[in-house]
């Protein structure tokens, strides 16, 4: 039975560490979405929902406690159960094709999929930095960190630093319009934030509405960014400015079999025709949307050039342009409202962001297929092929 | 008010290099900061009302400073004790301060604008000087209320005020004996300084003398033709002098300033017997015309240019003085010079100067005679003791010795003579030394130092030194012990000092020797404790690396295992003994040096201390204990739910990249120090007679700590994160392969080895695996390379 998607919501995405979220647990992010995407379709009974499947890339600390529970619970009630799934940066995209093959499989109805990630609160590597000491002994490269991984990707496919900076000039403008533009106002759950802190001394509660992403600077230039230095390798060319950012954010989708739509008379948004991962070497990791995307598209039995419009996750801006150059990806169709550089990657809710923006692009576009694509933490890629309906 | 008063607050007036880094200077010492200077006059409307703006100039001053290199600070958070403003908003504040310091440009007019203002905010009783070092000090408080006169002096710093260690306080007449003495207390306690008490003459004392000296070279290189080059070498180190010569040290002051002081003690000491060597020579005058200050314009009587040598040095001209064309510089090859340097000791090599005959020794020679006539009639007029001028003259410019310690060398009766053939005067004071037949400026006797007093015409012990131990002072005394590289002291009250004495206090077989016998020795005799201290530049520069280098490339591992043994074995006993011991450093106290203070049970570190395992720079890791040492360390700070890793990578990170403590400060960041351990004195002079009270302070009940059989180590748990780490500094090239091997074998150890999993093991079990891992890096052919390349260099290699 085919699984369609009903609705797609996300969270403006917070700078980590310093933006509106920074104290707001991503549990709670995702409790509002959840609610929110609940509120538009009242028909719909919130204790008949199948399982709430939620990507998170460090499902630990402020995020622990299976977070997906912690989630369904509070959203939608006791029946309702919840999972955490980690695919790190394709958690996301991840939940939603769980939930899509759980129903073509005949195993639910009703699925939330998405995920939440607070980057403020949970250190990237996780409490505690504990690899396998055979593996950190005999093979390192398959532990290495994502910084030294895009240096890797942008020496071997021959990625300067002007080319990285300028893909991230862009991706800042892009997305400064987009907002401009009010292109993401109806997929953005407006959160109220009480954040109180102590000022000078006081104790200071102040609410906030957070209700754009805050990552975008419009003003950055190819000389500003010139300016900072490489982080990951003294020879290198990954800065602070042309890596994604670190940030807060939580996005759901409501997927719904065939049977349920035609019960409610709902008109599906999108389908998910294919979503397919693959792995490369953990040393080139940002190389693993070419690994992934030709599977997609086999399964999907579509070619590069029928897909209208890709959200490529912009880990780093040197891989985003390896996996372009490589052709992989046909450059015009890529992040046309910036992407991670500029908008923030908040690993594990990543994959269903980048899926609500897609289609809300799709619809305005008017055009039929779109995809999500993503590298891995780990050498690994995920692509996953929409159908606007 | 007395000399017990502590400085709370202070202001410095004016935010210029001495200002700010006399206000970083005070923020190092704990004082509470307020530095002033103007705005700036070109603010817009909008600007105008901005605080930002306003204090633009302070502010950039500020951060100049905190930035400059070597560090103006202890430790960049000291930043937050100073508060910035301008001269328009700010000044009622100075109301609040106890001590306003003045450090605005050099113009009279200025500083009594300046000086009515404070008169006007400041509170009575609050103490005010001025940084001058060229107005009298007696014109800038003409016109000011009585409070204000009684409370005013000059303290002079030197620049940067952090390092240079001379500081002047300069009475006038009105100035309260109180406010004198309160100044020469807190200089040299609280201030870390020499502090010197000087008249109100033209430069004081400091710069009269230095200054002299300076010019009397530059003639002297005329008279006897020689190279700038040939000069900077022979008036360095080989004489004593820092390593920057004399044309060098001109190049770093800047010579608008070299210049102007020339020219204002030219001015200002018209009656001086030799004012004719207050002389701006032409060829000064030629980088004066041209604006080559020095450093600060890129040239000067150097020239540092782009191009690079066969070995990648950067090519370096030099002044020719006669054609006044830049030249490539020349290695000195004067045969005076070069016989100086194969000998060790300075006395000997002064001597060899005067004994020696070609331009080279001529020019040290008439410069030293000229200094001896110079300074000695300088007395009484600005100093009433001469030895205040030697004080000032090493302080203020790292000379290791003042004019009439070089004179004691020569000989009273012998410099005399060569003054009077050199055409220059001698002061009656000395010629009636002479007849009453004394020989020397200085005595030593039951470890003090005297100095000839002209009034007395006898002999008086150097006032302050009660509260000193000057080990040098000792040296009459038979030690209590010796080894070949070691001398053991009774320092007073029960309490013994071992002194190194080996070449940069490095560590080999004798002062190893020397750490237990002496140990031993005080557990034996009844002695309350024992310091390992000394009064070098250098605390340690570390382990013997000729002797290891030398059995490592004869691969001897039974001799290397035994060598390695008897240093840990050494550091082990400073903490297992049945009394104190206590270390006292300042300057390097690096690899094996580090290893001593980090066993001792206590130490006193001067700020002024540069600490760290520097170990992987040769190709090494700590072998006298300082790994393990580490690996207890982190244990001591895990803690039930601690995930532990952070704390391990942290310690792992200070050895791995051989990480150096620019002051006491940082050591505690870098996990040398310990809070409530360790304890930092301003005053390295000091330190030995704070070591000595902390002997007797732990001495009263002290046990031996019991041994250590419970240290968390993390086995393959820790060694798998810090692999990964070593792996992603090679991948960013941060380390070469060798640092990598390296940086593994330090994990290995402060992981305990590889372990199955975290479990608790003993300090000897530690020991044996860092010795192990020592030997194994001794085995490689690119540590070799490393300890023959420094050996040779006195630089690390990077291979």
């Amino acid at each position: 039975m085919e699984a369609y998607i009903i609705k797609a919501y996300r969270s403006a995405v917070g700078k980590a560490k310093k933006g509106s979220f920074k104290n707001f647990r991503s549990d709670d992010i995702a409790v509002k979405v959840i609610q929110h995407l609940m509120a538009q379709v009242p028909e719909l009974d919130p204790n008949t929902i199948d399982d709430v499947i939620v990507g998170c890339a460090n499902p630990e600390g402020e995020q622990g406690f299976q977070i997906g529970r912690q989630i369904s619970m509070r959203a939608l009630g006791i029946p309702v159960p919840g999972v955490t799934v980690n695919r790190y940066c394709a958690s996301g995209l991840e939940s939603i094709s769980m939930a899509v093959a759980k129903i073509r499989s005949g195993m639910g109805h009703l699925f939330i999929a998405g995920g939440a990630e607070s980057m403020s609160q949970i250190p990237m590597t996780g409490y505690k930095l504990a690899p396998n000491y055979d593996v950190a002994n005999s093979t390192p490269n398959y532990l290495t960190g994502m910084g030294i991984t895009a240096e890797a990707v942008a020496k071997k496919y021959g990625i300067s630093r002007e080319e990285a900076d300028t893909f991230s000039v862009n991706s800042h403008q892009k997305a400064a319009k987009a907002i401009q533009d009010g292109k993401f106002i109806d997929e953005i759950v407006p959160i109220e934030v009480t954040d109180i802190s102590v000022h000078q001394n006081k104790r200071v509660e102040y609410t906030t509405l957070m209700k754009v992403d805050e990552g975008v600077r419009p003003d950055t230039t190819l000389a500003s960014l010139a300016a900072l230095k490489p982080v990951f390798d003294t020879k290198g060319i990954i800065t602070a400015g042309n890596a994604s950012q670190t940030s807060d954010g939580a996005a759901f989708v409501l997927v719904a079999s065939e049977e349920m739509v035609k019960l409610f008379n709902w008109q599906p948004i999108a389908r998910m025709v294919s979503c397919s991962v693959g792995g490369v070497d953990p040393l080139y990791m940002g190389m693993g949307p070419c690994a992934a995307i030709p599977k997609a598209l086999k399964s999907a039995g579509l070619s590069l050039s029928d897909i209208d419009l890709v959200e490529l996750n912009e880990a780093f801006a040197a891989q985003a342009l390896a996996v372009i150059k490589e052709g992989c990806l046909n450059p015009e169709t890529v992040n046309v409202n910036g992407g991670a550089v500029a908008l923030g990657h908040p690993l594990g809710c990543t994959g269903a962001k980048l899926t609500t923006q897609l289609l809300n692009e799709l619809g305005r576009q008017n055009k039929k297929y779109g995809m999500v694509t993503a590298c891995v933490g780990g050498g690994q890629g995920i692509a996953g092929i929409y159908e606007k309906l | 008010m007395g000399m017990t008063k502590r400085i709370r607050k202070a202001a410095v007036l004016g935010s210029g290099v001495m200002g700010s880094g006399i206000a970083c200077h005070l923020a190092n010492i704990g004082v509470e900061v307020l530095l002033l200077d103007i705005m700036p006059n070109n603010l817009t409307e909008d600007d105008k009302k901005s605080v930002k703006a306003r204090n633009k100039i302070v502010d950039q001053a500020l951060l100049a400073a905190i930035k400059s290199k070597p560090a103006s600070l202890y430790d960049s958070s000291f930043a937050k004790r100073i508060k910035t403003g301008n001269f328009e908003d700010d000044f009622s504040k100075i109301a609040d301060c106890d001590w306003i310091i003045e450090v605005v440009v050099e113009r009279l007019d200025i500083k009594k604008e300046i000086f009515a203002k404070v008169d006007a905010f400041r509170r009575a009783g609050s103490l005010i000087t001025s940084n001058t070092s060229g107005i009298p000090i007696h014109l800038m408080s003409e016109g000011r209320s009585e409070d204000f006169k009684k409370h005013f002096c000059g303290t002079h710093f030197f620049n940067p005020p952090r390092y240079l260690r001379l500081l002047e306080v300069i009475p006038t007449t009105d100035t309260l004996p109180d406010v004198v003495d309160f100044f020469l207390h807190y200089g040299d306690h609280y201030l870390g300084k020499t502090t010197v008490l000087c008249k109100d003459t033209p430069a004081f004392i400091g710069n009269r003398i230095g200054v002299f000296a300076m010019a009397k070279v530059f003639q002297l290189t005329s008279k006897y033709n020689l190279r700038i080059e040939e000069v900077d070498a022979l008036t360095g180190p080989v004489i004593g002098r820092p390593k920057t010569g004399t044309f060098r040290l001109g190049d770093l002051v800047g010579h608008d300033t070299s210049g102007n002081v020339i020219r204002g003690l030219k001015a200002n000491c018209a009656h001086d017997e030799q004012v004719s060597s207050f002389e701006v020579p032409p060829y000064l005058d030629f980088l004066l015309e041209n604006k080559f200050l020095g450093n600060k314009s890129g040239q000067g009587f150097y020239k540092k240019t782009s191009e690079k040598d066969e070995k990648g040095k950067p090519v370096i001209l030099a002044l020719n003085l006669n054609t006044l064309t830049y030249e490539p510089s020349i290695k000195p090859d004067i045969p005076s010079l070069k016989a100086a340097k194969q000998m060790d000791d300075l006395a000997r090599r002064i001597r060899h100067f005067f004994d020696a005959s070609d331009n080279g020794a001529s020019l040290i020679k008439e410069s030293l005679i000229s200094l001896f006539s110079y300074a000695s009639n300088r007395i009484p007029e600005i100093a009433d003791s001469f030895f205040r001028i030697d004080d000032a003259i090493r302080a203020g410019f790292a000379w290791e010795m003042g004019p009439f310690e070089y004179w004691d060398i020569i000989g009273l009766e012998k410099g005399v003579k060569l003054i009077g053939e050199a055409g220059e005067k001698v002061p009656s004071w000395v010629s009636e030394m002479v007849s009453l037949g004394f020989t020397s400026f200085y005595t030593k006797k039951e470890g003090k130092r005297f100095y000839y007093d002209p009034v007395s015409k006898a002999y008086q012990p150097i006032p302050g030194q009660d509260s000193l131990i000057i080990l040098d002072n000792f040296r009459s005394q038979a030690p209590v012990h010796k080894t070949s590289e070691t001398i053991l002291h009774d320092i007073g009250e029960g309490v013994l000092c071992l002194e190194f004495t080996s070449p940069h206090n490095s560590i080999g077989e004798g002062v190893l020797r020397g750490i237990q016998e002496s140990i031993q020795l005080a557990e034996d005799g009844g002695w309350k404790g024992l310091v390992i201290g000394n009064q070098a530049t250098n605390f340690s520069v570390g382990a013997n690396l000729m002797m290891i280098g030398m059995l490592a490339y004869q691969q001897d591992f039974d001799q290397l295992n035994m060598a390695v043994d008897a240093f840990q074995q050494t550091t082990m006993r400073c903490r297992y003994s049945a009394i104190p011991v206590v270390a006292a450093t300042q300057g390097y106290v690096f690899g094996g040096g580090c290893e001593i203070l980090m066993h001792c049970d206590a130490s006193v570190v001067s700020a002024e201390s540069y600490i760290g395992l520097v170990e992987a720079g040769i190709g090494l890791l700590p072998g006298g204990g300082g790994t393990k040492e580490y690996a207890l360390r982190a244990s001591d700070l895990f803690f039930e739910g601690d995930v532990q890793i952070p704390t391990l990578i942290e310690k792992f990170k200070a050895i791995a990249l051989a990480s150096v403590a620019t002051s006491a400060h940082e050591g505690f960041k870098y996990g040398s120090l310990i809070k409530g351990r360790d304890e930092v004195v301003l005053n390295k002079d000091r330190a030995i007679a704070y070591a000595q009270q902390k002997v007797l302070q732990l001495a009263r009940n002290y046990t031996q700590p019991i041994k250590r059989e419970d240290i968390t180590v993390l086995g393959r748990t820790g060694l798998a994160p810090l692999y990964l780490a070593a792996n992603e500094l090679k991948l960013g090239h941060f380390a070469s392969e060798h640092d990598i091997k390296i940086a593994k074998k330090i994990a290995y150890v402060l992981c305990g080895g590889d372990l199955s999993g975290t479990q608790q093991v003993s300090e000897q079990y530690l020991l044996d695996v860092e010795r192990e891992a020592f030997l194994s890096l001794c085995g490689e052919q690119k540590t070799q390379e490393r300890i023959q390349y420094m050996l040779q260099n006195n630089k690390p290699l990077r291979n």
